[in-house]
């Protein structure tokens, strides 16, 4: 399986080319490009990106799996990202955490994140990177059950 | 300039590393991450020391000196600090030094019993990583062993540019690892387990091998091509079997190979340890060959200065032609070490006058009836059937008259390689079971 | 109390968009940033005493300074990478107010002579970095940046992607050189920050939107707020415990007690203080009764033991569990650490598991200590602040509540 950029995301990669004085500073916007494509970065994508960019595979890939956004593995559910960092936890992200866990276990995956800035929002969460911040289970329900 | 170091007063140049100088004093500075081939990444922190001013300890490898600089390597507060963060170094290592190839030649190990030589206090799991991960051209890998110190990432990085090795994850996640499908595969490759300080590289080829401690030590010169690569050839003989050799490690020369060798030449020392078989040779037979009127002589380009001397006497004496012709292999050499002439002494040929023409010897060798072959390849593996070849080979030959003789493990000599270097190098301690050529030489004057 | 320079048009609804940021004065310093040189606007903002804002607080006109004199190709980059916990003050100015950051980045440039200039923005805050761009775009479309402008300065939005140390300033610019975010060697003597290899000015976010006031109204006006050492405003941030968390702009100087109460509206539920950590989670933790003498100033909380950090306050009331408050942020700084030096990556590790044993009621005297002697050893002994940091808030734990830690052993 070979992993091309879709037109349109061609296009943004050649205007970014243009953004940087070398073309390594690339590595992060085009991970970023070809996770919004594909949902995550397979090996094939890192294999395009470290070609594209005359790198190595290596330097891709270690770059890849040190920031803990950029997802290496095809998931089959959306993403609820609960914050569990200190001003979270005060304000319950443990129980918010449990409570997704046992009712949205099987639609989502949860996962637990450090600091997401919304501190004066806590408890938070993201779906699909947005953010969602006060929540309790009511307003869960009412979130994850909207269609 | 001078710098003070424990109280004692230092010769140095302005601007130099302070790592550097404390190395080249021979002054105990423990580290991992620094390599004077490879340059400071810092990350180990283990080289703190003490500067007079300075609040707080800092690394001698980020740190340069300067006129006055006062210097301390052993306070009972350094020492301290080195003690914990060796503590930190070692939290998560498995402590498998039984079954590891590299204890007797760890830092981990020296370090210890240098300034550590406390209980462990750990009261807590370890960190588990992976094991036994074959990274490719002969290296396994050791997670749990290692110290993240980049030596084996920044050699593939920065000298190969090759960049198979890498560091993944984060914090105490963070390891070195190939990325799947691309394993290590350069022709250098085997560089990264001398460089690794502790037991997280070993080589396929030497692990389980042998204990280092039982091993003696021989300084040679890498006879794979004209380079001239400083080796040191690692070899000994035990109580039922005869000398070996079991590997060859890079002896840092900085106008030459700094501390590195390719893996052909790493891996030929295996040559060194095959046995030639040869019929029992007659001398006297042999004296008798040489009345024949029409001889030609090859000589190795491999073969020292001393032994080569000796040939062209030895010719002399009984109206031989004497040629050698270089080993070119024009897919062998790169940019780096690797030279295209595979012979470790052609420079020196050149410069005893041996005749190298090749269509001179085609047409000496065309009229021979006795020829005689140094060593040399070229002539080894082939049968002419109007002719009388005289062998004498330091690698197995088939041949009506051979005779053995001792390799370059059990010599001592010079070289000129391809630079016009000219260096010595020095055979192991036992005697080889074949004679070396100048004393049959002798024995044929 | 509230003193509104950065966060004058956070309220106005749809601030972010050019037309209404310019009806409610934005760019309005570019046409006093005409009459003044290069070297004039950098004198200004050395006079003003703006510090940096994104924890350090060092001296903005002197780095200003350093990399306007190197030679090269100028870079500048604006340091959005605000993850640090207790912190939420820079997402306010890209959400709502971007175009006050833009116009910083235009006054910034023609300070130190750049053109080019990034705003390396934290990986999770996407909608915020959509809003940014946006408010560029508008920004280009009406030539106030690119070619067609007066200052040709061209903006890159960069986004992070998860990794809290990208937010020190030069693990951020080896991740915006496409890199894994190790922290580089610190420089022997004073340089700028280097980017490829050409000298660049890295600031954070509320830094260079605090420069378009100082440039229309003068230093003095900026001076005009705060106390000597520390002048004009900053964005403190309150979560926790609080009423009203959020962010508000004030003067630095007010007491610390004085601002949680006024504006946050005192520990929530009316339950007592316990403990504030003053700004942002790599701040020793004050108890109570120094909360009550802290000024939100550098002075004085340096001088009680602690840090004015990014100001982003976290309030714990009296049920809080100080051996759970200290796990959690433990967990995060293992988390977080790139890895690079043994103290930082093993010691971060090692507390946080011995911390499980206090958790678990199973902890020994012996382990305490493990606490107090990796703590010593993380500290001063790495590449960057990241390993000190994590020490100072286990032993400002310990120095204020050991004794929660001792009621946690066998």
């Amino acid at each position: 399986m070979s992993f091309a950029f879709t037109q349109e995301n061609t296009i943004r990669m050649a205007s970014l080319l243009n953004r940087y004085a070398q073309k390594k500073a690339l590595s992060l916007p085009l991970l970023w490009l070809a996770q919004k494509q594909e949902g995550y970065i397979s090996e094939e994508a890192m294999q395009y990106i470290s070609e594209f960019l005359e790198l190595p595979y290596m330097h891709i890939y270690g770059v890849a799996t040190f920031y803990t956004m950029f997802r290496l593995q095809k998931g089959d559910k959306p993403i609820i990202e609960v914050c569990r960092t200190l001003s979270c936890e005060l304000a319950g992200s443990e129980e918010i955490k449990k409570y997704l866990k046992e009712n949205y276990s099987e639609r989502y995956e949860i996962v637990e994140v450090e600091c997401m800035g919304a501190c004066s929002g806590a408890p938070m969460c993201t779906l699909d990177g947005k953010y969602f911040e006060n929540i309790t289970p009511e307003i869960l329900d009412e979130v994850l059950n909207a269609d | 300039m001078k710098i003070i170091v424990d109280n004692n007063p230092i010769e140095c140049q302005e601007g130099a590393l302070l790592i550097d100088v404390l190395l080249d004093n021979n002054i105990k500075i423990p580290h991992f991450c620094y390599h004077q081939d490879l340059g400071a990444d810092g990350n180990c922190r283990m080289c703190m020391v003490e500067i007079k001013g300075q609040k707080r300890p800092q690394v001698a490898c980020d740190t340069f000196v300067c006129e006055g600089l006062e210097v301390s390597t052993n306070s009972a507060s350094i020492n301290e600090v080195k003690r914990s963060i060796l503590e930190l170094e070692l939290l998560n290592h498995p402590v498998d030094c039984p079954i590891c190839d590299q204890a007797g030649e760890c830092k981990l190990q020296d370090y210890y019993m240098d300034f550590g030589l406390y209980e462990s206090h750990l009261s807590t799991p370890k960190t588990k990583k992976s094991k036994h991960i074959d990274l490719g051209s002969n290296v396994m890998l050791d997670q749990e062993r290692c110290v993240l110190c980049a030596r084996c990432t920044r050699f593939t990085t920065d000298i190969t540019k090759t960049g198979e090795l890498g560091i993944i994850g984060r914090g105490d996640q963070a390891r070195v690892a190939i990325a799947p499908g691309h394993p290590l595969n350069n022709p250098y490759a085997m560089n990264v387990v001398e460089l690794c300080p502790v037991g997280a590289l070993t080589s396929k080829d030497f692990r389980f091998q042998q204990r280092v401690w039982f091993l003696d030590s021989a300084k040679s010169i890498c006879h794979g091509c004209s380079r001239g690569c400083n080796i040191i050839i690692d070899y000994n003989e035990t109580k039922y079997t005869s000398e070996k050799i079991h590997r060859f490690r890079a002896r840092r020369n900085n106008a030459i190979n700094h501390s590195f060798l390719c893996d052909y030449g790493r891996l030929s020392y295996k040559e060194l340890n095959e046995k030639i078989i040869a019929a029992p040779c007659n001398m006297e037979t042999l004296k008798e060959l040489l009345q024949a009127e029409k001889k030609v002589a090859l000589a190795s380009p491999s073969l020292s200065l001393e032994q080569l001397q000796s040939i062209q006497e030895f010719c002399k004496n009984y109206k031989i032609e004497l040629f050698s012709l270089p080993y070119i292999d024009e897919s062998f050499g790169d940019d780096w070490l690797k030279t295209n002439d595979k012979s470790a002494n052609f420079a020196g040929v050149k410069e005893l006058g041996i005749s190298t023409c090749q269509d001179d010897f085609n047409s000496s060798f065309e009229n021979a009836e006795i020829v005689l072959n140094f060593d040399h390849a070229l002539l080894k593996q082939q049968v002419f059937k109007d002719k009388t070849l005289v062998h004498f080979t330091a690698t197995p030959c088939e041949g009506e008259f051979v005779f053995a003789i001792a390799n370059f493990a059990h010599e001592n000599g010079t070289l000129i390689n391809c630079e016009g270097v000219r260096q010595e190098f020095f055979g192991t301690k036992y005697k080889s079971d074949a004679p070396r050529l100048r004393e049959l030489l002798e024995e044929l004057r | 109390m509230q003193t509104k320079i950065v966060s004058k048009n956070f309220d106005i609804p749809h601030a972010e968009m050019l037309e209404v940021a310019l009806q409610n004065g934005r760019y309005g310093s570019l046409e006093k940033l005409s009459t003044l040189k290069p070297q004039e606007l950098i004198d200004l903002i050395k006079q003003s005493g703006l510090r940096g804002k994104g924890g350090g607080g060092a001296p903005a006109g002197v780095k200003w300074q350093l990399a306007s004199d190197f030679e090269g190709t100028k870079y500048l980059v604006v340091n959005a990478d605000e993850s640090e916990p207790g912190t939420f003050k820079d997402r306010q100015i890209l959400a709502k107010d971007p175009h006050l950051l833009i116009e910083g980045i235009i006054c910034t440039c023609q300070a130190i002579g750049a053109n080019i200039s990034y705003i390396y923005v934290r990986g999770e805050y996407e909608e915020f970095s959509a809003i940014l761009q946006r408010a560029i775009d508008e920004a280009y479309e009406k030539n106030i940046l690119g070619i067609g402008s007066t200052y040709k300065v061209d903006i890159t939005v960069h986004r992070g992607a998860g990794a809290y140390i990208c937010g020190e300033k030069s693990a951020l610019l080896e991740s915006l050189e496409g890199n894994r975010g190790h922290p580089r060697l610190k420089p022997h003597s004073p340089e700028p920050e280097f980017y490829f290899g050409e000298p660049t000015l890295v600031n954070n976010v509320e830094t260079i939107a605090s420069v378009p006031f100082i440039v229309q109204n003068g230093a003095e006006a900026y001076r005009a707020y705060g106390t000597k050492e520390s002048p004009g405003t900053l964005l403190f941030a309150m979560s926790g415990h609080v009423e009203n968390p959020g962010v508000y702009e004030a003067e630095f100087g007010l007491g610390m007690w004085e601002y949680i109460q006024k504006l946050g509206g005192g520990v929530k539920k009316g339950k007592k203080l316990k403990a504030v950590i003053p700004g942002g989670a790599s701040t020793p933790i004050l108890p109570a009764h120094l909360v009550y003498e802290a000024k939100l100033d550098y002075e004085s909380l340096r001088d009680l033991g602690s840090a004015l950090g990014t100001g982003g306050m976290i309030v714990m009331d009296e049920d809080v569990s100080m051996v759970k408050a200290l796990k959690n942020l433990l967990r995060f700084y293992r988390h977080e650490s790139c890895g690079q030096c043994t103290p930082c990556r093993e010691g971060t590790s090692w507390v946080d598991k011995t911390l499980d044993k206090f958790i678990a009621k199973t902890a020994t005297h012996e382990d305490l200590e493990i606490l107090k002697s990796v703590s010593r050893s993380m500290n001063g002994k790495t590449i960057c602040v990241f390993a000190p940091a994590a020490s100072s808030v286990i032993d400002g734990f310990l120095k204020h509540f050991e004794s929660e830690f001792l009621e946690c052993i066998v």
